[in-house]
């Protein structure tokens, strides 16, 4: 005990005050809807644990192995090529990869239907070339694997990029002295290497998967989010499907605690000279083996992009002339402002947490940044009634302490959004940053410390150098989540405020998706331009160093 | 050079919603509405408000179970000058939690008929929609349809098309059953009704209708004005959908075709009680009643008012006249039954 008190006494500055008051300040939502969780369940709980549970955890359980197994195989398959092959247009098609996540899944999940259904264009295509066929079913829970895995796989893809690109020089060299095959160099070094990698992003597929809500409903599939709006709106609920959400977030605790399992007291840091850490050059391919590697990065750009961003075009040519105006580009500004802000603010809290808690061991902080990162997985809506109950608090302290009427800066304002997407998105930053800083490993910064060079000197001109692959591609991935957002927006966006994400979901809903093709196509453009501008400050920095 | 364009370009977006926020200063005539309608008709009317009265109209739009959870949580400090739903049973739901208050108005009361406004005037109907009966002009005659209950007989086996029972229209039908028929007799239409399915509940309104021109069922139970915009599409695919089903109102020979509708009303704390009354009474007068009509393929609650040219295409009908508050009192107890019956797994699960 006494040994215990001592430790805490040595491990507690500054840092670890920094780290608790803003993982704190992050977690405030989740703690106000905790609280909630003592008036006990709700009086329709019964009634869903009778008709429902069985039903949403199995779906759910479906969906996760259905889009795991797929998403790791497109994604570490196209990260793999890209990272080891020299072929034609390979600079263009590593970012290409990534474009399937400008879509939001709905919209594909409505495109994918606007393709295959009844009438559907490629169906329409089929017919002509003289295949009696009337449509592809495709509403059903594989239907739902399928537009989900390829519109997500892309985070499994950045994330494993970002490893196998940089797995130095020494090891594919040892790996190839000691006589491996190709085969079994990525079987037994490659892939375990970049396993946190890839893992991390897996958990970013599984939690927009548990997340997704107009996918799921559309397709008639019952899941933990649709049961929870359920709960929530038509069975006037809110205390069982907060009670829905928590089962919900034990699902992703115990799915967390097998990645750290995995994870185990193993070390990812790769040690050595720079010049051993240098990664290996890529392969010039062969024409036979290169139709290989053209399959391996066509069938997730065809899927994944390629089709629907087709029926998209074929609906914005039906529909431009009514939504094309100069609000929509106004839109299509404020979305972009937002997204860059919020992202901005993101990228700073997770570093943040990272580095305050890494210059100091207090055991007890990791709950912290736990339940600051635990915003990605609880439903939107879920987190907007705690966003707006806190601020309510927050509010109305003010008006009986000060007689302040304060009201108007959260309603009239982004602040609470922005805030609130901080919360909602910052495991999207902060996993594939930890993941990457533990693989860099503390001893460049201890070496940094030996030569006098003080915490924050080390951080800005060693650590995140290190880590700029990472911070740009989370970021990016973060940016394309902020602009996609529905839920939270809908119900925290002030009145003067729009986003496109909003605009393409207000045409949808009302079963206009045609209409509904203009805004999406402009936040996937959007996107784009974000990627070619991150893509050209990549370059530069190549080109200076 | 990375890091100082990065935050550059971060100051300037800063700088930017920053500027949003506090560019409203000054007390200018406003109201704030909470919609959960998203119709492009309703553009244009606010904008026509506008003009017409300088009075500036903020909207936001989310569905309408959020806006009452806003509204909740907003108490007394809350924006919100009205809540607009495309269901009655929303607002009832919103009256009973003390989030809206009584208006006098003349021009209301003598426009809007009583059984589609609320006894304590809290909330009053503006456009009305039937839950009709679609079927293939193909293969279905129309004289072999009566009733929503006649639909439970086995010669409509894997016939019927429908949404799934999270959606608020199946939800106020099946509540106007229990309302006339009792709570037993529902249910056991509703395991009628499935047991007719032709497929499992899923996707919209609009894909039921394509189901029928594809041959998956010859009845799709749908609501009016979706056939209003298959019909004005601009996608050939859902034109050709629309042609080819006809329209039967059901129940013509008792109480009638059941209606729901869309409705608005002034919240508690208001701040500009008065402008919004105006805008109410703008929102029902016969030229705005006209707008709905024409674009959105709505039915007017001002009896002065014309119809569209398609909605009189379809002909008169006779509505059904239950009190709108009865069918947000019966609501949960619809989707309720919706759960007993597994109306989602469709027929294979019973």
């Amino acid at each position: 005990m006494l040994n215990k008190l001592n430790r805490i006494r040595r491990d507690f500055n500054q840092w670890s005050l920094f780290t608790a008051a803003i993982g704190f300040f992050v977690a405030i939502p989740i703690l106000a809807i905790t609280v909630h969780l003592f008036d006990g369940v709700g009086d329709m709980w019964e009634h869903i644990v009778n008709y429902f549970l069985l039903e949403y955890i199995q779906n759910s359980i479906v969906l996760l192995i259905g889009t795991g197994i797929l998403t790791t195989l497109l994604g570490t398959s196209s990260a793999w090529v890209i990272s080891n092959y020299n072929f034609p247009l390979r600079s263009v098609l590593k970012w290409v990869l990534l474009l399937p996540l400008a879509i939001p899944s709905y919209i594909v999940a409505y495109a994918y239907v606007g393709l295959l259904g009844n009438g559907g264009t490629l169906i329409g295509c089929l017919q002509t070339l003289g295949f009696s066929i009337q449509k592809i079913e495709l509403m059903n829970i594989y239907g739902l694997i399928w537009v989900l895995s390829f519109s997500l796989f892309p985070y499994v893809y950045a994330s494993s990029l970002a490893m196998f690109s940089s797995i130095p020089r020494s090891i594919r060299e040892s790996s190839d002295i000691l006589g491996a095959s190709k085969w079994r160099y990525l079987k037994s070094v490659a892939f375990p290497l970049a396993s946190p990698a890839i893992i991390s992003g897996l958990f970013l597929v599984f939690m927009e998967v548990l997340n997704d809500y107009g996918a799921a409903k559309y397709y008639g599939i019952n899941t933990f989010t649709t049961g929870i709006f359920r709960t929530w709106t038509m069975l006037e609920d809110l205390q069982s499907a907060v009670y829905l959400s928590a089962l919900l977030i034990v699902m992703v605790v115990i799915l967390n605690s097998l990645v750290k399992w995995q994870r185990g007291s193993k070390s990812y840091a790769v040690k050595g000279s720079t010049d051993q850490l240098k990664s290996t050059d890529r392969i010039d391919l062969k024409s036979n083996k290169r139709l290989l590697v053209w399959i391996i990065v066509s069938i997730p750009i065809l899927f994944g992009l390629l089709l629907p961003l087709g029926q998209l075009f074929y609906w914005a040519t039906l529909t431009y002339k009514k939504t094309f105006n100069i609000e929509l580009l106004q839109i299509a500004g404020q979305s972009f402002t937002i997204a860059l802000v919020t992202t901005g603010l993101i990228i700073l809290t997770s570093l943040a947490l990272i580095y305050f808690s890494r210059w100091n061991h207090l055991k007890s902080l990791h709950f912290f940044k736990k339940v600051a990162t635990i915003g990605y997985v609880i439903p939107g809506a879920i987190i907007g009634i705690g966003v707006i109950r806190s601020s309510q608090s927050f509010i109305t302290f003010f008006d009986d302490v000060f007689s302040l009427e304060i009201g108007f800066l959260f309603y009239s304002s982004s602040v609470v959004l922005i805030y609130a997407y901080v919360f909602r998105f910052l495991a999207v930053v902060f996993h594939p940053l930890e993941a990457n800083s533990l693989k860099v490993g503390k001893n460049i910064s201890e070496a940094s410390y030996l030569l006098s060079a003080g915490k924050i000197k080390t951080l800005f001109n060693v650590e995140l150098p290190l880590l700029r692959t990472a911070l740009l591609t989370s970021g990016i991935l973060v940016f394309i989540d902020v602009l996609k957002e529905l839920p939270l927006t809908l119900i925290l966006k002030p009145y003067n405020v729009q986003t496109l994400a909003v605009k393409a979901y207000e045409y949808a809903d009302d079963e206009r998706v045609a209409q509904a093709a203009l805004p999406a196509l402009m936040l996937i453009f959007t996107i784009t331009i974000a990627m070619a501008f991150v893509n050209y400050l990549q370059k530069r920095e190549k080109l200076n160093r | 050079m990375l890091k100082y364009s990065m935050l550059l370009l971060f100051t300037v977006s800063l700088m930017f919603s920053c500027k949003d926020s506090s560019k409203k200063t000054e007390k200018e005539q406003e109201i704030t509405l909470y919609t959960h309608r998203h119709y492009d008709s309703d553009k244009v009317i606010f904008e026509k408000f506008e003009q017409e009265t300088g009075i500036k109209i903020n909207v936001v739009k989310a569905s309408a179970d959020e806006l009452i959870q806003k509204l909740e949580s907003e108490g007394k400090q809350t924006p919100a000058d009205l809540l607009l739903t495309v269901d009655a049973g929303r607002l009832v739901r919103a009256k009973n939690k003390g989030l809206l208050q009584s208006v006098n108005s003349k021009v209301l009361d003598s426009t809007i008929p009583s059984y589609l406004k609320d006894q304590e005037n809290e909330w009053f109907g503006l456009t009305k929609r039937a839950r009709i009966i679609a079927y293939s002009k193909e293969r279905v005659k129309p004289e072999e349809l009566t009733t929503y209950e006649a639909l439970t007989e086995s010669q409509w086996k894997n016939k019927i098309l429908i949404r799934a029972s999270s959606n608020i229209y199946n939800q106020s039908l099946l509540a106007s059953i229990i309302a006339n028929n009792g709570k037993t007799a529902a249910k056991s239409w509703a395991k009628g009704i499935v047991a007719n399915f032709a497929r499992v509940p899923k996707g919209n309104d609009r894909d039921q209708i394509k189901a029928i021109l594809a041959g998956e069922g010859d009845l799709a139970i749908v609501n009016t004005y979706y056939i209003g915009k298959l019909l004005n599409s601009k996608d050939p695919v859902e034109v050709n959908a629309a042609n080819a089903v006809g329209l039967f109102f059901p129940n013509q020979d008792n109480r009638g075709t059941h209606i729901n509708i869309s409705g608005i009303g002034v919240t508690k704390h208001a701040p500009n009680k008065a402008n919004a009354v105006k805008f109410m009474e703008y929102l029902v007068s016969k030229e705005v009643q006209e707008i709905f009509a024409k674009t959105n393929y709505e039915y007017p609650v001002n009896a002065a008012a014309n119809t569209s040219e398609l909605l009189t295409s379809w002909g008169d009908f006779k509505e059904d006249h239950l009190s709108l508050t009865k069918l947000g009192e019966l609501n949960k107890e619809a989707v309720i039954t919706f759960d007993e019956i597994a109306w989602d797994k469709g027929p294979n699960a019973q």
